[in-house]
């Protein structure tokens, strides 16, 4: 358990978190391997894993009229899948392993429980669930803007 | 070549022209007496009876005898000029404005940040880096396109990511599966590169592609002082006499289009400049 609290506390995410508050998350974690084309995450579905990204390349992909699959952007070691967990949504996306990924997975439900039960922790991982939200908004208006046309 | 005046175009035949995307063409005048210039700098093309418009030098500054534009067709005259090629005679007056400050960044780590089009008047300032490559720490180059099949000198860039002196990143704002690079914007680029408060860095492209650049360079720690960018305006005379490009108070055709970014930065967010 102390292990999983150490390498857990790395991942950038988490970095300088309490380390009793990381040790609090340990129970709703366990690491996970995907393969290079297995899904994280299929569009429609309720996302109810946090990935932390440890290790290789997810895509995020949509699906225009008629099937044509789009990566709208990739993420990898150090980012986060599933952070529409808070508005309690369903995907509108699918992330999908572009080649052999290790990742954290963390169980929203319990997370949600964790992050009620102790404020500060719950404080602390909204805000930082909200930069990423921020940041990956920032990147998909300018994506949106379609700049080199 | 010498010009008789700043205003009188010299004719010059297309020698070679090369469609490097759909909408993109490169030409290369052949010039015996060699045509100097400094990467960075652009000519005024003109096409008889049509027009005149200002194009950056894409070529090599090392090899003046070929003149290189890199041109994509957008306005009157650019869709014309798609039209032309080999043989055709256009009129050339330059080379105007300033350059990418290559004395300034010897001995710095020099971060190239290309978006789109925008590699064309870097790609002078890259070929210049990398024939001095021992008077540069590490060497990092950042290109943003639309899609893979976007992605401009794309041979040259494979080339160039073969070496082992040089990093060199692409990423597109969106793709198939037949891609394996990243996608995204190209500020994540940054993600992965060793930045430090005095390396250099040139940053061509779409202007809000420069400024979020430039904002993401800054938040690393790079002073805004090493950070050059090159600008986009309708230049006319070239010569900054007629105004037409002004910003400020600068010409962009004579001060510009490299500017320092401590320099130009405030005009960037005025509106209607």
């Amino acid at each position: 358990m102390d292990d999983l609290a150490r390498v857990l506390a790395a991942h950038p995410f988490l970095a300088e978190l309490d380390p009793d508050h990381v040790k609090f998350l340990v129970g709703c974690t366990k690491s996970v391997r995907f393969r290079a084309g297995d899904h994280l995450v299929r569009e429609g579905d309720r996302e109810d894993t946090l990935y932390l990204i440890r290790q290789g390349g997810v895509a995020i992909e949509m699906r225009r009229a008629g099937g044509e699959v789009v990566c709208v952007e990739t993420v990898g070691a150090g980012d986060v899948i599933g952070i529409s967990l808070l508005a309690e949504a369903a995907s509108h996306l699918d992330c999908r392993a572009r080649e052999s990924v290790v990742a954290f997975a963390i169980d929203s439900a319990c997370l949600l429980r964790k992050m009620t039960e102790e404020p500060r922790l719950g404080f602390a991982l909204a805000m930082r669930l909200l930069a990423r939200t921020y940041e990956r908004l920032s990147r998909a208006r300018l994506q949106h803007l379609d700049i080199y046309r | 070549m010498t010009m008789t005046s700043p205003y009188v175009p010299a004719p010059l035949a297309i020698a070679r022209a090369v469609r490097e995307l759909d909408d993109v063409f490169t030409w290369t005048f052949d010039v015996p007496g060699g045509f100097a210039f400094k990467p960075g700098q652009f000519n005024m093309l003109y096409v008889h009876g049509v027009g005149e418009v200002p194009i950056s030098i894409s070529g090599d500054p090392a090899a003046p005898e070929r003149l290189v534009h890199t041109i994509r067709a957008v306005g009157v005259v650019t869709r014309v000029m798609d039209k032309l090629g080999e043989g055709d005679v256009m009129g050339v007056r330059g080379p105007y404005g300033s350059a990418w400050p290559l004395d300034e960044a010897r001995r710095r780590n020099v971060i190239v940040i290309a978006g789109g089009l925008g590699l064309a008047p870097l790609r002078p300032a890259i070929l210049g880096l990398l024939a001095h490559r021992a008077d540069y720490g590490r060497i990092t180059i950042l290109y943003g396109a639309r899609t893979p099949g976007d992605i401009l000198y794309r041979q040259e860039l494979e080339t160039w990511r073969g070496r082992f002196d040089l990093r060199v990143e692409a990423i597109v704002d969106h793709a198939g599966r037949d891609w394996f690079g990243p996608v995204g914007v190209v500020t994540r680029l940054l993600d992965g590169v060793p930045v430090t408060a005095d390396d250099a860095a040139f940053v061509c492209g779409p202007e809000i592609m420069m400024r979020f650049a430039a904002r993401e360079l800054a938040n690393r720690g790079v002073s805004r002082e090493t950070i050059w960018i090159s600008m986009e305006r309708s230049m006319k005379c070239g010569i900054g006499l007629c105004g037409h490009c002004q910003l400020g108070g600068s010409f962009m055709c004579k001060d510009g289009p490299v500017y320092r970014l401590d320099r130009i930065a405030p005009y960037m967010q005025v509106p209607e400049l």
